[in-house]
C-alpha cells in the first residue's frame, strides 16, 4: 500500500529524529537516585512465584511437585481437575461432568484421544466432531472436548496450539469445555512454557478458569462470553 | 475550554453515588493488588527488569518495529502504518468496506477510543458493537469510560438494570450474573454475524511477529477468531523484543491491573492462518498507530512515558481520581498517566490544566509496574504550560511567583513583607483556602525572630 | 556535631514551634546549632508550580548559603523541602552546580532521619502525655523512605501512647500539594476529608507529622469541622518535657 510505505517511512523517520534529540544520553537517566539503567541481560531477576523454586525441579516435569501445584492453582482459578486411568476411566469421568452440566451435544476436537473417548461415551449424549459441525451447530452444542499442549503449575493454565489441534473455538464457543492433560505437559512457569510453545501455531491460547468479569459493581460473574465451567481430567499412566 | 476540568471536577464531587462507588473500586483493586504482588517472589525486581526491557526497546524502537513487521509478514500478517488517527481511521474504514463489512465486533482497545474509530465507522454505515462488558455497557448509554480496566466503574447495577431493560427489553433485575447472561445473548448474535473484529495488541513480539491479547470474558478471542478478517490496532510503543520478554509482563500486568495472577485467557496469535482450513480469520491486517507518540521520544523523562502498559494501577492509587473519576479528566487516558499522556498525545491546548490537578504525592510512582516517574513527569509538563504559556492566562499567577521570587532573594525584605503581614494580619489570597479550613492564625513572632531574641543565646540543656 | 538548620520559610513564618522544637531537640542530643538568617525559601512553591527559572534562582541562593557553612550538616524541620534540596541536582544542565547540588544533597537531612540513622538517637527525653497518631507526609516517605524513623522517636516519648492509623489511611495524601490545595481546593478538601475522618475516628488528642503543608491542611480541616484534635509538628512533640504539652502556638 503506497500510502502506508509513506506513512512508514515517516513514522520512522520521526522516531529516529526524536531519538537522536534526546542523546546523548541524558545525564539525569545517569544519575537517578544514582543508579545507572540496568541492562536487561544482566539483571538478576528471577521470575517464578513464590514457592517455586526456578531451578529445574529434580523430578522434571510432571513431578509430584509441579503436579500438586498444578491441581491446586486450577482450584484456586475455579477449574475442576479429575484425575483419571485408562479410557474406560475417562470415559465414566467426562460423563459424568457432563451430565452434572446438564450437557448432551458434545463436539470432539480432531485429537484421536478425544475422538476414541467421545466414543466411548456411551448413550444419553449426542456426539459430533469439530471437522464436521457448521458454525451455527457449535454455537447449539453443549460442551466442547479437547486436549491441551501444556499445563502451568505456576498460574494453573492450560495451553492449548493450534497448530497440533482444532480446539481453538471448541475451547470458547460451548459453555462447558473438558480438557485433556498428560501430567508429563505440566510445565512449570510461565517462562517455561513460552520456552516451550512454538508461534509456528497461529494461535496459541492460555486458558486460566473460566471465563469472568467484574464490570458491574465489581461482582464477579462467570461464564461472560467464555466457557462458565473449565474441566480438566489428567490422563494418568496406567 | 480550559476550564472544563475543573467544572466537570465539581460535577464529580457532587455526585455522591459516583464517589461511593469510586472509593469502594478503588480500595477493592488496591487490596487484591497488594495481595496479588506477595505471590511474586521477587516484585521489585521484576519492574526493574519490565522497565529495563521497555528502556532497551524504546530507545531502538525503529528497529524493534521494523523487526516486528517483517516477522508478522513473514506469517502472513498485513502491516499498516498511520501516523495520526485520521490515517488510522481510513485504514481500518477501507479494509471494513473492502471486505464489505456491515457490523464490525470490537474487543478492548484503548486505542480505538483515541483515535475516534467507532465513530468513523458508523459514518461509512457501518455499525461498531463493543463486545467488552464494561465497554458494551457504556456504548449503550451513549457514554465514555471512566476508567481504563473497568470502564463502567461509575454505573450502578440499578443503572444497568435499567439500561438494559430499556435496550435490550430485559426484565429488570439486581442479579449481575442475569444481567451479564442478558449481554452474553444479546452479543453472541454480533459476533457470529460480523465480517470484521477490530482488537487492541497488549503487546507485539518483534522477535516472532506476534501479538498478544489479554482479557477475561472471551470476547477478545471471540472478536479475533470468528470474523473473516481481525485488525488489531497498537501504538508503537507496544512492541517488545523477544518472546521470552513476556514473562515478566504477563506476571505484572494483571496483579497490577485486577489483582489476578493471570488473566482468564491470553492470545498469542502470530499472523495468519496457515491453512484455509484452519480455524480462525482469513486475514490478519496489523494498524501500527503513531498519533503523537514518536514525540515523546525526544527526552528520557518524556520517553517514560510510553513505558505504559495500561495496566490502571495508577487511577485506584490516586488520591485525586479516588474522588473525581475517568469523566474529568475529558480524556480516553485519564488519572496519573492520563495527565501525562493527554497533553503529549493531544495538544497541551486541549489539556493544560491536567499535570496541574494532582498533589504529587506519588503513590502512582510506587504502584507503576514499569516505574514511571509519573511526578517527575507532571512537573515537567507543568513547566513546559508555565514557559509556552498555553492554556489560561495565568497573570496573577506570574506576576505573584515574580513577586515571590524577588522578595525570596531578598532576606530582609522577605522579613520585612512578613512582619507587615502579621501586623495588619493579612495574608494573601486565600478564599480557596478559608471556604473549607480555617487558616492558622500567624504566631506573634517568627522562628528568625525567636533566634534573635532568644534562641541563638541559649545553650544546650 | 554542628548543625545549619534550614528553617523553611514555611515553618519560619506559619509554624515556628515546629522549627523552635527542632532546635532544642537538635541541643538537647548534643549539637550545637547554628542558624544563617539568609536563607529564605528553598524554591519548591516555584518548581511545583512549573516556575523554573524562579525555582532555580532560589537553588543556587539556598546552595551557595549552606556551602558557606562549615557544618558537619543541614538538618530540616520538612520533609517537602529536604527533598527539594536532593532534586536540586536535575534543575541544573551545568555539571558544576549539579556537583554542587550533589554535595548539598548528601549533608541535607530531614530531622527525624538525621536523630535515628546519623546520630543512632531513639529517645530524646520528651514526654507529652495522650494518644496521638501519625500522618506520613507524602515526600518524606516516598521521596526520602522515611517511615519508622518518626514512630521510633514517638514511641520514646513518655506518657504518648502512639495509635497507628489504618495502613490505607495513614500512607494516604492529605490533599495538600502546595499550591494544590489552593487550585482545586474542591478535591484537595475531598481529599482531606477521608484523611481527617480516620483521625477522628481513631479516638486520639494529636495528629503528628513532620511536614508543616500538610499540618496546616489537616489543622485547618480539624479546626473547621470542630474538633478536639489538635495538629502537631514532630518537632514540637520531641521538644516537649511536662505535662503541659510543647510551647508555643
Amino acid at each position: 500500500m503506497i500510502r502506508s510505505d509513506d506513512a512508514r517511512r515517516e513514522i520512522l523517520r520521526a522516531i529516529r529524529e526524536n531519538l537522536a534529540r534526546s542523546s546523548p544520553p541524558d545525564p539525569l537517566s545517569a544519575t537517578r537516585r544514582g543508579s545507572s539503567p540496568p541492562d536487561p541481560l544482566s539483571t538478576s531477576w528471577r521470575g517464578g512465584t513464590k514457592g517455586e523454586d526456578r531451578s529445574p525441579s529434580p523430578e522434571g516435569r510432571g513431578g509430584q511437585g509441579v503436579r500438586s501445584r498444578f491441581t491446586e492453582q486450577l482450584a484456586a482459578v475455579g477449574a475442576r481437575c479429575t484425575p483419571v486411568c485408562g479410557e474406560a476411566d475417562a470415559a465414566r469421568a467426562v460423563a459424568r461432568i457432563l451430565t452434572d452440566a446438564g450437557a448432551r451435544r458434545v463436539v470432539g476436537s480432531d485429537a484421536p484421544v478425544v475422538q476414541q473417548l467421545l466414543r466411548a461415551l456411551g448413550d444419553g449424549f449426542v456426539v459430533d466432531s469439530v471437522d464436521r459441525v457448521s458454525r451455527d451447530e457449535l454455537f447449539r452444542c453443549d460442551a466442547g472436548v479437547t486436549t491441551a499442549q501444556w499445563g502451568i503449575a505456576e498460574t494453573g493454565t492450560l495451553v492449548l496450539e493450534s497448530g497440533r489441534e482444532r480446539s481453538r473455538l471448541l475451547s470458547l464457543v460451548p459453555p462447558v469445555h473438558v480438557a485433556l492433560l498428560s501430567p508429563g505437559c505440566i510445565c512449570e512457569s510461565l517462562g517455561d512454557a513460552l520456552a516451550r510453545v512454538s508461534p509456528a501455531s497461529h494461535a496459541i491460547t492460555f486458558i486460566t478458569g473460566p471465563s469472568r468479569t467484574s464490570d458491574i459493581e465489581l461482582t464477579i460473574v462467570t461464564g461472560v462470553h467464555g466457557p462458565q465451567a473449565v474441566h480438566v481430567l489428567l490422563l494418568e499412566e496406567e | 475550554m480550559a476550564r472544563s476540568f475543573e467544572r466537570n471536577a465539581r460535577a464529580a464531587l457532587a455526585d455522591g453515588q459516583l464517589r461511593g462507588a469510586l472509593r469502594d473500586a478503588t480500595t477493592l483493586f488496591g487490596e487484591r493488588r497488594r495481595a496479588a504482588m506477595a505471590t511474586l517472589p521477587d516484585w521489585e525486581g521484576a519492574r526493574e527488569r519490565a522497565r529495563a526491557i521497555k528502556d532497551e526497546t524504546l530507545l531502538h524502537l525503529d528497529r524493534y518495529l521494523e523487526q516486528f513487521t517483517a516477522n508478522a509478514r513473514r506469517a502472513g500478517a498485513r502491516v499498516h502504518w498511520a501516523e495520526d488517527a485520521a490515517q488510522a481511521c481510513q485504514i481500518i474504514g477501507r479494509i471494513a468496506e473492502e471486505g464489505g463489512a456491515r457490523t464490525v465486533v470490537k474487543s478492548k482497545s484503548m486505542a480505538s477510543e483515541e483515535i475516534h474509530l467507532n465513530a468513523a465507522l458508523a459514518g461509512r454505515g457501518i455499525e461498531p458493537v463493543e463486545t467488552d462488558l464494561g465497554e458494551y455497557i457504556i456504548q449503550l448509554a451513549g457514554e465514555t469510560p471512566s476508567h481504563i480496566v473497568v470502564p463502567a466503574i461509575h454505573k450502578t447495577k440499578g443503572q444497568i438494570a435499567a439500561l438494559f431493560a430499556e435496550k435490550l427489553g430485559i426484565e429488570p433485575s439486581d442479579d449481575a450474573a442475569l444481567l451479564t447472561a442478558a449481554a452474553r445473548q444479546a452479543l453472541r448474535r454480533r459476533f457470529a454475524e460480523a465480517e470484521l473484529g477490530v482488537s487492541g495488541v497488549n503487546f507485539a513480539v518483534a522477535e516472532t511477529g506476534t501479538i498478544v491479547i489479554l482479557e477475561n470474558e472471551g470476547n477478545a478471542r471471540l472478536t479475533t477468531s470468528l470474523p473473516r478478517t481481525h485488525v488489531a490496532l497498537m501504538g508503537i510503543e507496544k512492541v517488545i523484543p523477544r518472546f521470552a520478554d513476556l514473562e515478566v509482563f504477563l506476571q505484572l500486568l494483571p496483579r497490577s491491573g485486577t489483582g489476578q495472577v493471570l488473566t482468564a485467557y491470553v492470545s498469542l496469535i502470530t499472523g495468519a492462518k496457515r491453512r484455509p482450513a484452519d480455524e480462525g480469520p482469513e486475514a490478519l491486517e496489523i494498524v501500527v498507530l503513531d498519533n503523537g507518540r514518536s514525540r515523546m521520544l525526544a527526552s528520557a523523562v518524556t520517553r517514560g512515558s510510553l513505558a505504559c502498559i495500561r495496566c490502571g494501577a495508577c487511577l485506584n492509587a490516586c488520591p485525586v481520581y479516588r474522588q473525581i473519576g475517568g469523566h474529568a479528566y475529558g480524556s480516553v487516558y485519564p488519572g496519573p498517566i492520563g495527565a501525562v499522556l493527554s497533553p503529549q498525545l493531544f495538544g497541551m491546548a486541549r489539556s493544560s490544566e491536567l499535570p496541574f490537578a494532582s498533589s504529587l504525592c506519588g503513590a502512582c510512582r510506587d504502584v507503576c509496574p514499569v516505574k514511571i516517574d509519573i511526578p517527575a513527569l507532571l512537573l515537567h509538563l507543568r513547566a513546559q504550560v508555565v514557559h509556552t504559556r498555553v492554556g489560561e492566562r495565568r497573570l496573577l499567577e506570574r506576576l505573584a511567583f515574580r513577586g515571590y521570587a524577588a522578595v525570596m532573594a531578598r532576606p530582609r525584605l522577605f522579613e520585612w513583607v512578613m512582619r507587615a503581614a502579621r501586623m495588619l494580619r493579612i495574608l494573601p489570597p486565600l478564599g480557596a483556602w478559608t471556604r473549607f479550613r480555617d487558616l492558622r492564625p500567624l504566631a506573634p513572632r517568627s522562628f528568625r525572630e525567636e533566634w534573635r531574641t532568644r534562641l541563638r543565646h541559649e545553650a544546650a540543656p | 556535631m554542628r548543625i545549619s538548620l534550614f528553617v523553611t520559610c514555611l515553618a519560619d513564618q506559619l509554624w515556628p514551634a515546629a522549627a523552635v522544637g527542632a532546635v532544642e531537640v537538635l541541643r538537647a542530643v548534643g549539637c550545637d546549632v547554628e542558624f544563617d538568617a539568609r536563607q529564605t525559601c528553598c524554591g519548591q512553591p516555584a518548581f511545583n508550580t512549573g516556575y523554573r527559572p524562579e525555582a532555580c534562582a532560589l537553588a543556587r541562593r539556598l546552595i551557595e548559603i549552606f556551602e558557606s557553612s562549615g557544618a558537619d550538616a543541614i538538618v530540616s524541620p520538612s520533609g517537602s523541602c529536604t527533598a527539594m534540596v536532593h532534586h536540586y541536582e536535575q534543575l541544573f544542565e551545568d555539571a558544576g552546580w549539579r556537583a554542587r547540588a550533589r554535595a548539598l544533597a548528601e549533608r541535607t537531612h530531614e530531622l527525624s532521619s538525621f536523630l535515628v540513622n546519623r546520630l543512632g538517637v531513639e529517645d530524646v527525653g520528651a514526654s507529652f502525655p495522650g494518644r496521638l497518631t501519625w500522618h506520613d507526609a507524602c515526600h518524606g516517605l516516598r521521596d526520602l523512605g522515611v517511615r519508622d524513623e518518626p514512630r521510633r522517636l514517638l514511641r520514646h516519648v513518655r506518657g504518648a501512647e502512639l495509635v497507628e492509623l489504618p495502613p490505607a489511611s495513614a500512607e494516604t495524601c492529605c490533599g495538600f500539594g502546595g499550591t494544590f490545595s489552593v487550585k482545586y481546593p474542591e478535591i484537595s478538601v475531598a481529599i482531606l476529608d477521608e484523611k481527617v475522618e480516620a483521625i477522628e475516628r481513631a479516638g486520639v488528642g494529636a495528629v503528628v507529622s513532620g511536614d508543616a503543608g500538610c499540618l496546616m491542611q489537616i489543622g485547618g480541616r480539624l479546626s473547621r469541622r470542630g474538633s478536639s484534635v489538635r495538629a502537631l509538628h514532630l518537632a514540637e512533640v520531641l521538644a516537649s518535657r511536662g505535662s503541659s504539652g510543647p510551647h508555643g502556638p
